[in-house]
């Protein structure tokens, strides 16, 4: 059974990434179950969508646990721990990651045994990705190599019907584009095998013990412990204030955002808490002097190694 | 009856003589409520259906009687006007679908007692005006929970005493103003009725019948078990609720509401109090001027904004 | 015929549509919405004769749907969970009418805490309201069974609505191949909706649901009722038939799987029992003789059909996705009910509680429990009932828990720093 993982964001579209896949697999003859995952979390927010496919009827269900292919939509879901990226990976296992670093910085970076394969989007902004599902898509059918391009084709005339003749074109270009960008690791992914009865860790179950309901109960005996939360990560812009241009007014940024993510100081300076904002950019949209400017995340964080860097090298 | 019957009740005497609702229901003697249900279903007639409830006339039907002539769903507490909306949806598809004859389709009307419809009721009441629903709903209020046993409800008035309100005080609060909850849905048609004013409630019933819609109907229902009083004194009970001023008698239609029976000379609240055991801790062991003063000027006030 | 890759929720919508369901009263709930709104662009497009109505509740909801089918037509309505539960004062009041319709019900866990994530504690606390349960392991099951939930609620030997379980997440949101049938085959299937004396109408005076005085006739009214819901097992058995007649499929009440030489028995309801199938496949090849029961019908419940199956089985675990507080799992006390008494029952039926709220049963444990309730019943040792958690869970909720309460002992620890002039953190 092929297992397949897809990671991306909430509203890059993993859940008809995994449905062009689904059904371009269907095509091929093979038995599918697709599925997305979601929870609570909203746009921006890791969200997380799989795919098996085998040539006899499927009976395991749910989240897969060690797939045989993962997808990264979004490279900077990898370092991000809720995201699980890496959850279950093996030296069989394939990693396709949507990144501008290579692959054997992945490699390091990741200690990875297995074999990985990045997907340079090089005419997009990285912080939209309006047509990373199809990308992923196209490339992981050509990672497989069960899928041929026509029933690649027919998947997503199918899966984005609604979408109107204009959009799906665009996407079939950008799908059929990754999927020949990738013909040298061609059929690359193999079929995983099944836990047998015969080899299998034993589960470590726990009797669970009687506790009072001082404790067992589902209450938060603590006030505003959302902060632990780090819904930075759900961000792919990134409001930046220019303190040259900034008035100082009436703290209007920090009114307006609704993560009361932005403080004002004594000197009525805001600060932004990149830890906890979400990226909405109502900040951006409401600075009277238009001090707050958008920058894609990704180029920001690489902005803030090369200070650092510079910092560093000052310093020594 | 067609829309050119409206304004045949112009005289007790156009009111009918025989009477459609079958005797023999457990409701009890003296009920306020019944005399008005069975005003009002001589005027709806028998093509109807009722969707009741649960409340005093949830009784009405004991398998295996029933005094309804035409059709019966008894639902629960909550939910009657959403029986009503299944009903008249499917009366509806049954035409399109022309499975039936415009004949065989009926009045869907709701029954609900004040505790439905004051208070777990409302939600349902007010989704089915959301929709515009196409139904008549007929709350007999008696001002109280009266099939458990007269519990304050919210339609119970300040002051009276209830089997939850005991206290020489009765009822802290204060009766919820349903008629205006109502019409600031603006349904189709919305009247206030009393069983003790035949010819109102006819003429009332008779328009009701005549529109489409929402059309909400609340009759003040005299009740001798829950008020404490001889069942002979019901009709002059209700006469007395309409001539001190406690009930006023109108009607919401068109975005304005207009008051079909304004008493020109209003007797004294105390001739409607003193009649009801459940108003009796105001008169004895002695009178409590203060708050018969703010009862009394309670509808003062009322009358005073809408005559003044 | 089309095979095709539909979620669970849009077989359930099919299903409605290909039964020419009149009437749809609805109200959105997670992860039933997508069912409802499937069939609500239907009727906007035109492809569906039918009319939605959105209530402002589910007992509502349920109350239409019952006075809707009183009225005479054919209904289908869709809830979940917290939905299922709003509405149980109607759902036992609908049943008692005799009003026959098709609910799904896509379970989810219940409040609290509230959860999103499936578990089967909603449908076994409708247990007892007189509608039938068939349970569901797949999307084409959904499908399928749907379309013959109607004729099992229409038939005269029965009359009572129907719930179509699935499972949320699981099969509401996953997509599998099915094969929509012949929408002309469905029709003849489900045939004409006969709505009996059932009906209102202007020229037939009629009173449903009326009161009675009196535990003598209430008795009689509720006992009938029962009887009604016991005729489901053969009526599913005739439906079940004539299904396989039209669509070449086969539904047996009890399915059963591996069991004819099977020593150790896995019971399990709904979706998760195809990776019980996986276990039995992989226990087999590891020599171990284990098997498969899965009940689709809870309501009326198949007594006769497991004391059948469970012959000369030396030991069963059962697997109950749900928790009766103060008791354990629901369908372990029911089968253990059925089994009191039979000769050649087995020795062992074993309790474990799993996959509440959602939590996955791996093949691990599966294999766990064969060898746990093997080794009890050679040694002829009872087993006490498990709820299947890990220690690496419990690490896992210790550490929410840190969040939880020891937050404000930190909190407390700062606000005394902050007294003697120290900086907080």
């Amino acid at each position: 059974m092929y297992r397949i993982r897809l990671h991306g964001r909430g509203g890059q579209g993993m859940k008809t990434a995994s449905r062009i896949l689904g059904s371009a697999l269907f095509l091929e003859g093979y038995e599918v179950q697709d599925a997305p995952r979601y929870g609570a979390e909203r746009r921006g927010a890791p969200i997380f969508a799989y795919v098996r496919a085998d040539k006899q009827p499927i009976n395991e269900r749910g989240i897969i646990a060690s797939p045989d292919l993962i997808i990264v939509a979004d490279d900077s879901l990898v370092p991000v721990a809720a995201a699980g990226v890496l959850a279950g990976v093996d030296a069989d296992c394939v990693l396709l990651i949507n990144s501008d670093d290579d692959k054997e910085t992945w490699r390091q970076r990741l200690n990875f045994k297995g074999k990985i394969y990045t997907l340079p989007v090089e005419t997009e902004d990285r912080a939209e990705l309006r047509f990373i599902g199809a990308t992923c898509s196209g490339a992981a059918a050509c990672l497989l190599g069960i899928i041929s391009r026509e029933s690649l084709t027919q998947a997503i005339q199918t899966e984005l019907s609604a979408l109107g003749m204009a959009v799906i074109n665009t996407n079939l270009t950008k799908a059929l584009a990754a999927f020949d960008h990738m013909q040298t690791a061609a059929g690359c992914v193999s079929e995983g095998k099944a836990i047998l009865a015969t080899d299998y860790q034993s589960p470590d179950w726990v009797q669970l013990p009687f506790e009072e309901a001082r404790t067992s109960a589902p209450a938060i005996h603590a006030a505003a412990t959302s902060v632990n939360v780090n819904t930075g990560v759900w961000r792919t812009l990134r409001p930046v204030i220019d303190y040259q241009l900034c008035n100082k007014c009436w703290w209007i940024c920090s009114t307006f955002c609704p993560d009361g993510a932005i403080d004002v100081d004594d000197n009525n300076t805001p600060q932004i808490d990149y830890q906890h904002c979400k990226g909405c950019m109502i900040c951006v949209a409401q600075c009277p002097p238009h001090a707050i400017s958008s920058v894609a995340e990704e180029l920001a964080q690489a902005n803030e190694k090369k200070a650092a860097k510079r910092k560093q090298g000052v310093r020594s | 009856m067609t829309e050119a019957a409206v304004g045949f009740y112009r005289r007790m005497k156009d009111l009918p003589s025989t009477h459609l609702l079958g005797t023999g229901t457990a409701m009890c003697a003296g009920c306020g409520g019944l005399e008005a249900l069975h005003e009002i279903y001589d005027i709806i007639g028998d093509k109807s259906i009722f969707v009741n409830a649960a409340g005093c006339m949830t009784l009405l039907s004991v398998y295996p009687f029933t005094p309804f002539r035409g059709s019966w769903l008894y639902t629960a507490m909550a939910s009657a006007p959403a029986g009503a909306q299944g009903v008249r949806d499917a009366l509806d598809i049954l035409k399109a679908k022309k499975q039936i004859t415009d004949d065989e389709d009926m009045q869907v009307v709701v029954l609900t007692g004040d505790g439905s419809a004051y208070g777990m009721g409302l939600s349902a009441t007010s989704g089915a005006m959301e929709r515009d629903l196409d139904f008549l709903y007929i709350c007999y209020d008696n001002e109280g929970y009266g099939n458990t046993g007269q519990q304050y409800s919210g339609a119970t008035p300040h002051a009276a005493k209830t089997s939850t309100s005991k206290g020489a005080r009765g009822f802290a609060g204060f009766k919820k103003d349903l008629f205006s909850i109502w019409a600031a849905h603006q349904p189709a048609y919305v009247a206030t009725v009393i069983g003790a004013e035949p010819l109102d409630l006819a003429k009332k019933i008779e328009k009701a019948r005549s529109l489409k819609g929402p059309r909400m109907i609340i009759a003040l229902s005299p009740c001798p078990t829950g008020w404490d009083y001889d069942p002979k004194e019901t009709v002059n009970i209700g006469k007395l609720a309409v001539k001190t001023g406690v009930w006023p008698l109108k009607e919401y239609i068109n975005g304005k509401v207009v008051h079909t029976k304004i008493p020109r000379q209003r007797q004294p609240l105390e001739d409607y109090l003193k009649c009801q055991g459940r108003y009796k801790h105001l008169f004895e062991p002695q009178r409590n001027e203060v708050m018969l003063n703010q009862l009394q000027q309670k509808i003062d006030q009322y009358w005073d904004n809408i005559n003044g | 015929m089309t095979r095709m890759l539909l979620t669970g929720n849009a077989a359930a919508a099919w299903a409605a549509r290909l039964a020419v369901a009149d009437y749809i009263p609805a109200f959105p709930i997670t992860p039933q919405t997508e069912i409802i709104e499937s069939l609500a662009n239907w009727i906007d497009n035109g492809e569906m004769d039918a009319r939605l109505v959105t209530l402002e509740s589910e007992h509502s909801m349920i109350t239409a749907a019952g006075a809707a089918a009183a009225t005479g037509i054919r209904v289908y309505s869709a809830t979940s969970s917290q939905g299922l539960l709003y509405a149980m004062e109607m759902l036992y009041t609908v049943a008692g009418w005799r009003a026959p319709f098709v609910l799904t019900n896509v379970s989810r866990g219940l409040s609290s805490p509230i959860t999103l994530e499936s578990d089967h504690n909603d449908i076994v606390a409708a247990r007892d309201c007189g509608f039938l349960q068939i349970h569901c392991s797949s999307c084409q099951e959904v499908l399928d069974n749907t379309l013959m939930a109607f004729r099992l609620a229409e038939d005269a030997r029965i009359r009572l609505p129907v719930i179509v379980n699935l499972d949320g997440f699981y099969l509401s949101f996953t997509r599998e191949p099915v094969e929509l049938p012949d929408a002309d085959k469905c029709r003849q299937f489900v045939g004409q909706y006969d709505a009996q004396n059932m009906l209102f109408r202007a020229s037939r005076p009629t009173s449903q649901a009326v009161a009675v005085l009196g535990g003598s006739p209430y008795s009689y009214f509720r006992y009938e009722t029962h009887l009604a819901a016991q005729n489901g097992l053969s009526v599913y058995e005739d439906v079940a038939t004539d299904f396989e007649q039209h669509f070449g499929r086969h539904y047996d009440v009890l399915e059963a799987y591996k069991t004819e030489d099977a020593e150790i028995v896995f019971v399990i309801m709904g979706s998760y029992s195809s990776k019980a199938k996986d276990a039995v496949n992989s226990l087999r090849d590891a020599g171990q003789k284990a098997g498969l029961l899965r009940p689709r019908l809870l309501r009326p419940f198949p007594a006769k059909h497991f004391q059948q199956a469970l012959k000369d089985v030396k030991a069963v675990a059962v697997i109950d996705q749900n928790i009766s507080t103060g008791m354990g799992g629901v369908l372990h006390t029911e089968l253990s009910a059925a089994l009191y008494g039979q000769t050649q029952a087995p020795q062992l039926i074993a309790s474990y509680m799993g996959g509440l709220g959602g939590r996955d049963i791996s093949s691990e444990e599966f294999f766990e429990m064969a060898k746990e309730v093997s080794n009890a019943v050679k040694k002829n040792q009872p087993l006490a009932p498990r709820l299947l958690y890990t220690e690496t869970e419990l690490r896992e909720l210790r550490k929410l828990q840190a969040v939880a309460h020891v937050e404000r002992q930190q909190l407390h620890n700062s606000r005394q720093q902050t007294k003697k002039g120290g900086a907080i953190k």
